[in-house]
C-alpha cells in the first residue's frame, strides 16, 4: 500500500516536472525542473529498494550535471535573453511522433504475456551485492569507465581552453 | 492494488516520450542536452525495474545503471564543452543556427 502511494507520487512528480521542463519558456527554469524530475527518479529507485542508486542519482545528476548545465546557461545567458523564443516550429509533429511512440511501447507492454515474472519482487537492499559485483565480475568495465571519464575530463578542458592565444587571455 | 513491472514500463515510456518532445522542439542546444538526460533516465528506470522483478538475485540492471549514469555524465560534460566552444566562435547556441557544416 505504501509502495503504491509512493510510486504514484513519484511518477506524478517525474512526469509533471518533465513536462514543465520541456515546455518552460525560460531555459533557467527548465534546468531547475529537470533537477526536480531527476529527484523523482531517485525516489523511484528508493521505491525499488536501490538505495545506492538513489544516492548516486542525487549526487551525479542533481549535484553535477544540472549544476554544470546551470553554469553553461549563465555563461551563455546574454544570447538567450536576446531572443526569447526557446522552441522551434516543429512542436506539432514532435508531439504526434512522441505520442505515437508512447502508444506503441505502452500497448506492446500491455499485450505482452509476462507470465509470473511481474507478480512480485524481492524487497531487499542490494548495496553490498552491488559493491561486490563491481569489484569482481564487472571490474573490467568499471576500470574502462574510469578511463572514459578521464578522457572526457581532458577532452572537455582541451575543447574549452582552445588555442594558446585564447587561453592566454 | 500492487505495483507491477508494467507500471514501471509505462512510466518510462511516458518519460521517454516527453524527453523526445524536448529533443525535437528545443532550439537551445543546452535544452536538447537536458532533454537527453530525461531519455537516459527513462532507460535506467526500465533497467532497475527489470532487474528487481525478473532477476532479483543477480542485479545486473543496477550495475548497468551505474555505468549509464557515468557515461551520461561524460557525455553531458563533453556536450556542454562543445556548446561553450561553439558559443565563443558563433555567438549563438541555437541548434537551428548551427549551419557551419553546410558546404
Amino acid at each position: 500500500m505504501v509502495e503504491t502511494i509512493l510510486f504514484y507520487g513519484f511518477a506524478a512528480l517525474i512526469l509533471i516536472s518533465a513536462l514543465l521542463m520541456v515546455f518552460a519558456p525560460n531555459i533557467y527554469h527548465s534546468a531547475l525542473f529537470l533537477a526536480l524530475s531527476l529527484f523523482g527518479v531517485a525516489g523511484i529507485y528508493v521505491v525499488l529498494n536501490s538505495y545506492f542508486l538513489a544516492g548516486i542519482q542525487v549526487l551525479v545528476y542533481i549535484g553535477a550535471v544540472v549544476v554544470l548545465s546551470l553554469f553553461v546557461i549563465n555563461l551563455t545567458r546574454r544570447i538567450i535573453e536576446a531572443d526569447s523564443d526557446q522552441h522551434n516550429e516543429q512542436l506539432l509533429p514532435a508531439v504526434i511522433i512522441s505520442a505515437l511512440t508512447a502508444f506503441l511501447i505502452i500497448s506492446a507492454a500491455l499485450k505482452t504475456n509476462w507470465g509470473t515474472m511481474i507478480a512480485h519482487r524481492v524487497a531487499q537492499d542490494n548495496t553490498a551485492l552491488t559493491g561486490r559485483l563491481l569489484l569482481n565480475e564487472f571490474v573490467v568495465p568499471f576500470e574502462v569507465v574510469s578511463v572514459l571519464l578521464l578522457a572526457a575530463l581532458i577532452g572537455a578542458i582541451a575543447i574549452v581552453a582552445g588555442d594558446k592565444k585564447g587561453a592566454a587571455k | 492494488m500492487t505495483i507491477t513491472l508494467v507500471h514501471y514500463v509505462v512510466l518510462s515510456a511516458l518519460l521517454f516520450s516527453i524527453g523526445m518532445i524536448g529533443v525535437l522542439t528545443r532550439r537551445n542546444a543546452i535544452g536538447i542536452l537536458m532533454s537527453l538526460e530525461l531519455l537516459f533516465n527513462a532507460a535506467t528506470i526500465n533497467m532497475v525495474a527489470f532487474a528487481k522483478y525478473v532477476t532479483p538475485q543477480e542485479i545486473t540492471g543496477d550495475i548497468f545503471t551505474i555505468f549509464i549514469i557515468a557515461i551520461a555524465a561524460a557525455e553531458s560534460v563533453l556536450g556542454l564543452a562543445i556548446i561553450l566552444a561553439l558559443f565563443r566562435k558563433r555567438e549563438t547556441i541555437n541548434a537551428d543556427e548551427m549551419n557551419i557544416m553546410k558546404y
